[in-house]
């Protein structure tokens, strides 16, 4: 075990799970792809992003339920990825809570307990020492305490019987009960007793003190809740695994709850694994926050940087109201946003590089037209309860602004951003490069959709004599059918069609982001590739568009042919 | 006014065939087989003095309890195994297991006679029990089939989560939140097994009798003898339908109803 300890300790960090190229496959789908991920010991580590991100599957990775077809979930350090849940040390809290109908409270929390077995050790007749489980009732309890003890788990179970220890359910405890017939004192063994008071002290931690003969039917869906956490925290596992476990509540009980879980995490001390995506959520409990889309990590932070310091654009649109801006990056701390020039603390992406810009709303102050940086005319305003959200046009550009102080609608205003608010990020993506086929002279495949180019606009030098179908570039005959090649198409090239059918290739809005003018679209096709487009209009995530392309730039035939 | 004139033909039909047979076997059932006076007690009295009556509702009692024991045991599985995917792609094997039903019973049983006589074994008891399971089976696998698909994989989860093994979780989950369907296929086998009739003929060659039979074998004249046996087997049947609804209302929004 002393071995297994030391290869989970890095940098003075110990960490209790550690996911290492973690991959889930349905079929063709992949659900999650190599994820890498440690997490430290009693850390509240929050799993954040849209439905379909792959989130859930991870937790269900390492809570058992899904086998990972790559990669390890290491416990401790040791590799759990093919245990089945029971072997697990984990206990899950689902989101439909799965409390069994048929049994009541009291009987739901103490399922894990009278299932509980325990490794000792013993000697064999023939003198090796050897282990074994045994369940908890034959547990012993050290006669001069009277309390069961773990301690000797290690040491030959046997010789404590000698030594006057007695199995759990061979105590005789009093207890006082309350009955039809008011308190009486009843006789119980030590098995019972010590179930009897695990379920009440988990029942005190989630606060339903006395619900142990309730019918769980009979529970709102925050008392459900609370029995759900107690089941699992009865068994006090070293790793709390939670799978939304607030999605069925309404929001003031979700608000209630939260801080509630964020106690229980700091009583408790164990660490907590928790699932949702709800970004506020996330921002309000965790230690550290995990970004997720497509079932890889985008961003893993605490709850201040993931905000502050957004990675990506998809990170700081998801996390938060943010204002994302096309931006060129003129010289180190020099940059150019929507035609003014602003300072800020980031160097190193070159001269002249389009970079992608996170302003949030509520760092945009709104100064003179002398003061300001950027001038422009208040467009709406709303009062939001503590800021009023305010819009703010800038050469043809919105800025959302939140401030406590209104500017009225149709001033003109200046806009100033401290230099240390403004975030700049590497752009993912400049444009959409694509391997195709070509299915004749005059078109190609890109992505199961064929689509019609002309030769000559095409490739340089290039002749093509419609009626023969004879294509010549630089006075060299060739025929382009079966040859693939690279080509390349700016997002603006695009035009989204709502009839799919009205355009060679479609796809589903993945997702989109806001550019103060116009929308970038991440469109992915059936075969799950991402085309990106710019777009005037706004798109729901989920529809289904036709993706027509104006303009191709051919790039190079593909290597080796 | 008018909508519930619509209900009318209902009501009748309710009445002349429902109501009606049943206040008849009741009348019938009270009313002295010899005499014609109405008497409690006596048609009961007359019962009594049946020899072969005690030894009908004996082999009864064996054949109903066997039977139901035996579709238990052989439709559990079957029926847990039709609720996986991939057992049962698009309910095909679930149609397979319950095509028997729709061919005519009586072939069936003459045919499987003539196998047994083939093969050599002896009419008896043992041959109507496996008649009576052939028969019933699709009765026992139905509801269970029902009850077990209503089951939410997530207690399964939750269970395994908490430690228990694949086989503590059937017996600890899967099993207490079947019963709704279990109780269903027994009042759907027990009862009619007892009173079938035609099918022990065929499978004991005439020598055994149950319920079902020994009413078939009461001459017309003693329709009351008939009636008492019958109002017998009503409360009979009264019992396990409040047993059965009892679990069913208690489970409906557990793991899934009777049907």
């Amino acid at each position: 075990m002393s071995k297994l300890m030391s290869k989970n300790i890095e940098n003075d960090k110990e960490y209790i799970i550690q996911l290492q190229g973690l991959t889930k496959q349905y079929g063709n789908k992949t659900v999650v792809n190599n994820i890498n991920l440690n997490i430290e010991k009693g850390q509240f580590v929050t799993f954040l992003g849209p439905s379909g991100c792959g989130k859930t599957t991870t937790l269900r990775m390492i809570a058992g339920f899904e086998i990972p077809t790559q990669g390890k979930v290491l416990f401790d350090g040791m590799d759990i990825a093919k245990f089945p849940p029971h072997k697990r040390p984990v206990n899950t809290v689902f989101q439909k809570y799965a409390l069994f109908p048929h049994l009541n409270v009291f009987n739901n929390i103490a399922f894990g307990l009278k299932l509980k077995k325990i490794e000792v050790g013993y000697v064999k007749k023939n003198g090796e020492n050897a282990v074994k489980q045994i369940k908890l009732k034959n547990f012993l309890v050290d006669p001069t305490t009277g309390e069961p003890d773990f301690s000797i788990a290690n040491d030959n179970y046997y010789s404590y019987i000698d030594k006057g220890y007695v199995p759990l359910r061979k105590v005789k405890k009093k207890i006082n009960k309350t009955t039809k017939k008011g308190r009486v004192e009843k006789e119980i063994n030590g098995y019972r007793f010590y179930i009897d008071k695990k379920v009440r002290r988990a029942l005190k931690i989630v606060g339903l003190s006395d619900y142990e003969t309730r019918d769980v039917d009979s529970l709102s869906g925050g008392q459900q809740q609370r029995v759900a956490i107690a089941r699992a925290i009865v068994n006090e596992p070293k790793v709390l695994l939670l799978d939304e476990p607030l999605g069925a509540l309404d929001l003031k009980m979700r608000q209630e709850m939260q801080i509630e879980l964020k106690e229980m995490h700091k009583k408790l001390g164990i660490t907590f694994i928790y699932v949702t995506h709800d970004q506020e959520e996330a921002l309000t409990m965790s230690d550290t926050v995990v970004v997720m889309k497509d079932g890889e990590i985008l961003q893993e932070g605490s709850p201040i940087d993931i905000y502050n310091e957004p990675q990506t654009a998809y990170v700081a649109d998801f996390i938060g109201e943010s204002n994302i801006l096309d931006g060129v990056m003129l010289e180190d701390y020099k940059v150019n946003i929507v035609g003014a020039e602003f300072k800020c603390v980031d160097a190193g992406f070159g001269e002249n590089t389009a970079v992608d810009v996170v302003i949030r709303p509520e760092d945009i102050e709104i100064k003179s037209t002398e003061k300001g940086i950027l001038t422009g005319v208040i467009k709406s305003s709303m009062f939001r309860g503590v800021h009023y959200e305010m819009v703010c046009e800038c050469n043809g550009y919105e800025f959302t602004i939140h401030s406590t102080v209104e500017a009225p609608i149709g001033k003109e205003v200046g806009l100033y951003v401290a230099p240390k608010n403004i975030q700049i990020m590497k752009k993912e993506h400049v444009d959409n490069t694509a391997l195709v086929t070509f299915t004749s002279n005059t078109s190609f495949d890109l992505y199961g959709g064929e689509y019609q180019f002309t030769p000559t606009t095409l490739f340089e030098n290039a002749e093509y004599d419609e009626e023969q179908d004879v294509l010549k570039i630089a006075g060299e005959e060739i025929t382009l059918k079966g040859k693939e090649a690279t080509v390349r198409f700016a997002f603006t090239d695009i035009d989204m069609t709502d009839d799919e059918y009205d355009a060679p290739l479609a796809g589903n809005v993945d997702s989109m982001i806001y550019k103060g003018k116009n929308y970038i679209v991440d469109i992915k096709t059936d075969d799950n590739h991402h085309i990106y487009a710019d777009t005037q209009y706004l798109w729901d995530k989920g529809d289904r568009v036709g993706i027509k392309v104006d303009n191709f730039k051919f790039i190079a035939f593909k290597e080796g042919e | 006014m008018f909508k519930k004139s619509l209900a009318i033909p209902y009501a009748l039909f309710m009445l002349l065939f429902v109501l009606l047979p049943l206040v008849l076997i009741l009348v019938f059932a009270f009313i002295d087989v010899n005499d014609g006076t109405f008497d409690l007690l006596a048609n009961f009295k007359e019962l009594a003095k049946e020899k072969a009556l005690g030894k009908v509702i004996g082999n009864s009692l064996i054949a109903g309890l066997s039977t139901s024991a035996l579709c238990i045991l052989i439709g559990y599985p079957i029926a847990y195994y039709l609720t996986k995917r991939e057992f049962n792609k698009k309910g095909v094997m679930i149609g397979l297991f319950l095509a028997p039903m729709w061919v005519n019973f009586l072939l069936r049983m003459m045919a499987t006679k003539a196998v047994f006589n083939v093969i050599g074994i002896k009419m008896g008891m043992g041959a109507v029990i496996f008649g009576l399971t052939y028969e019933f089976l699709p009765f026992m696998i139905m509801p269970l089939y029902n009850t077990l698909l209503k089951i939410d994989k997530c207690y399964i989860e939750g269970a395994s989560d908490l430690g228990a093994t694949p086989i503590r979780a059937f017996w600890k989950i899967t099993v207490p939140l079947s019963m709704p369907g279990i109780v269903s296929g027994l009042t759907m086998v027990m009862i009619p097994s007892i009173t079938t009739f035609a099918v022990t003929e065929i499978m004991s060659n005439g020598k055994m009798m149950l319920l079902g039979d020994f009413i078939y074998s009461l001459k017309s004249d003693s329709l009351n003898m008939a009636a008492a046996i019958s109002f017998v087997l009503l409360i009979f049947m009264g019992i396990s339908m409040f047993i059965s609804n009892k679990y069913s209302s208690d489970n409906s929004s557990k793991g899934g109803g009777l049907w």
